[in-house]
């Protein structure tokens, strides 16, 4: 498989966009809403390619986040790297499987991540997250077919563009 | 084939053991960057190395929130500035018709400290900061102010809003700083509840919406309404400030301490601009002769 600089950019480009989309403010009504987009482009990608994406990545995709979004330093690497790992591990697989079991398979790893997550911040003393706290995964879910859709066509142009 | 930096480990595990051994070794080193993240060693100075870094992102991201913003008020409707302006004229009326009577307050306080020979009382400035408009992890209760380094802003300094304390400065950037609120539960505050004048400690709860003051004893004369203000102990927080209002008292039989939980004043999660405390400007204490001579005289009659 030979892999352009063009989708290296690409791959780094859509990261940097679902990064600063999570910075981006929403009216408090929302904010409990919010998908974790950065979580998503990286299932994507790790479903896709095998080129780039790998644990290193995904760790300092991580660090970058929580510098940024002000948690703990490790807090979101710890998610990424475990999130990527699990969907590299069952890729061949999750690859195969139709699309709403893969829609499934994105559920069980975000509220996986959810998980993990409050684990973190329980030890942190605060106090147990309310119902909300589980909202988001599902948001996540249901953006993922567009999210799917929109980052293939994005890729097919790419390659069109290339030939 | 598999990833190319795998190569070296995978001859002793195998394809799939040299992943886990991988996946376990990152899982490690977060947990270690937590602690220490969590304990304070070295981390936050690599943090506000990396946050100096990256200070244009915050930028980058909260100017649509900002764009936005300022269309609106380019839309917005004559009718309603005009309402809004009114409202604001009022505003400052009353406020302009209560500084007076504390302005007079201000002085007797400063004439009878005097007599008392203690300390002469502080007046501050204030500096103006907006909020940067970015959605930060809502663990992190911390906000970004449009303030850093350039304007004077400070590690430590106290940050208020209309309404109360807020917060105080953490990392200080070249155009920004960020703020961290009360609310955290690594924080506290150094407190006294204005009626009887007890002091103890508000630690935050991690939630915006109340603060906690577990040390009261039992016995202490707290009620639900009593405000709490800053007692400036510890020297971080200047004296006399409004933080919140007590909202709930529980007195457990069993328990050594009651546990009042604190309504904050201040708009912690939905504020959009606070206040700097500028250093204190102290007056010069008069000389001491002087003072003699005042209590004297008001001793004579």
């Amino acid at each position: 498989m030979t892999f352009s600089r063009e989708s290296r950019s690409l791959i780094l480009l859509t990261i940097a966009t679902a990064v600063l989309l999570s910075l981006l403010p929403v009216p408090a009504l929302l904010s409990p809403l919010k998908p974790y987009w950065v979580a998503l482009v990286m299932i994507y990608w790790s479903l896709e390619t095998r080129a780039m994406i790998n644990l290193g990545l995904a760790f300092l995709v991580g660090l970058v986040l929580d510098i940024l979004s002000g948690s703990l330093l490790g807090m979101h690497a710890l998610s990424l790297v475990v999130m990527v790992f699990l969907v590299q591990r069952f890729r061949p697989r999750l690859r195969f499987f139709p699309p709403w079991q893969q829609a499934f398979s994105v559920l069980l790893l975000l509220v996986n991540d959810r998980i993990i997550l409050s684990w973190i911040t329980a030890l942190l003393g605060e106090p147990m997250p309310t119902w909300k706290y589980w909202l988001p995964p599902l948001i996540g879910v249901a953006i993922w077919p567009w999210l799917f859709l929109l980052l293939d066509s994005l890729r097919a142009r790419m390659r069109r563009h290339k030939t | 084939m598999a990833n190319t930096e795998s190569s070296g480990s995978s001859r002793w595990f195998g394809e799939e053991g040299a992943r886990t051994a991988r996946l376990l070794m990152y899982i490690l080193l977060a947990i270690v960057l937590m602690s220490m993240d969590q304990r304070g060693h070295y981390v936050p100075r690599i943090r506000s190395t990396m946050e100096q870094l990256f200070e244009p992102v915050f930028y980058l991201a909260g100017w649509p929130a900002q764009a936005l913003q300022s269309l609106g008020r380019h839309t917005s409707a004559r009718r309603e500035l005009i309402a809004e302006n009114r409202q604001l004229r009022k505003q400052l009326l009353e406020t302009a018709g209560s500084v007076q009577t504390q302005a007079a307050l201000w002085q007797e306080n400063q004439r009878l400290r005097h007599l008392l020979k203690a300390t002469q009382g502080q007046a501050y400035t204030f500096k103006f900061a907006q909020m940067i408009r970015v959605d930060l992890d809502p663990f992190s209760h911390k906000v970004w102010i449009d303030r850093g380094a350039g304007d004077g802003v400070f590690a430590g300094q106290a940050v208020i809003d209309g309404l109360g304390i807020v917060g105080q400065v953490e990392g200080v950037l070249r155009h920004s700083s960020s703020v961290r609120l009360i609310s955290d539960p690594d924080h506290a505050l150094p407190v006294q509840i204005n009626r009887t004048g007890l002091r103890t400690v508000a630690y935050g709860s991690g939630e915006t919406s109340y603060l906690l003051m577990p040390n009261v004893p039992l016995q202490a004369d707290v009620s639900p309404g009593d405000m709490i203000v800053t007692s400036g102990l510890g020297d971080r927080f200047p004296a006399g400030f409004p933080v919140g209002e007590v909202e709930q008292v529980q007195r457990d039989r069993g328990a050594t301490f009651a546990r009042v939980y604190v309504r904050p004043y201040a708009a912690l999660d939905r504020g959009r601009e606070v206040l700097l405390i500028e250093q204190a400007r102290t007056e010069q204490p008069r000389i001491e002769q002087q003072g003699h001579a005042d209590l004297q005289q008001a001793e004579e009659p």
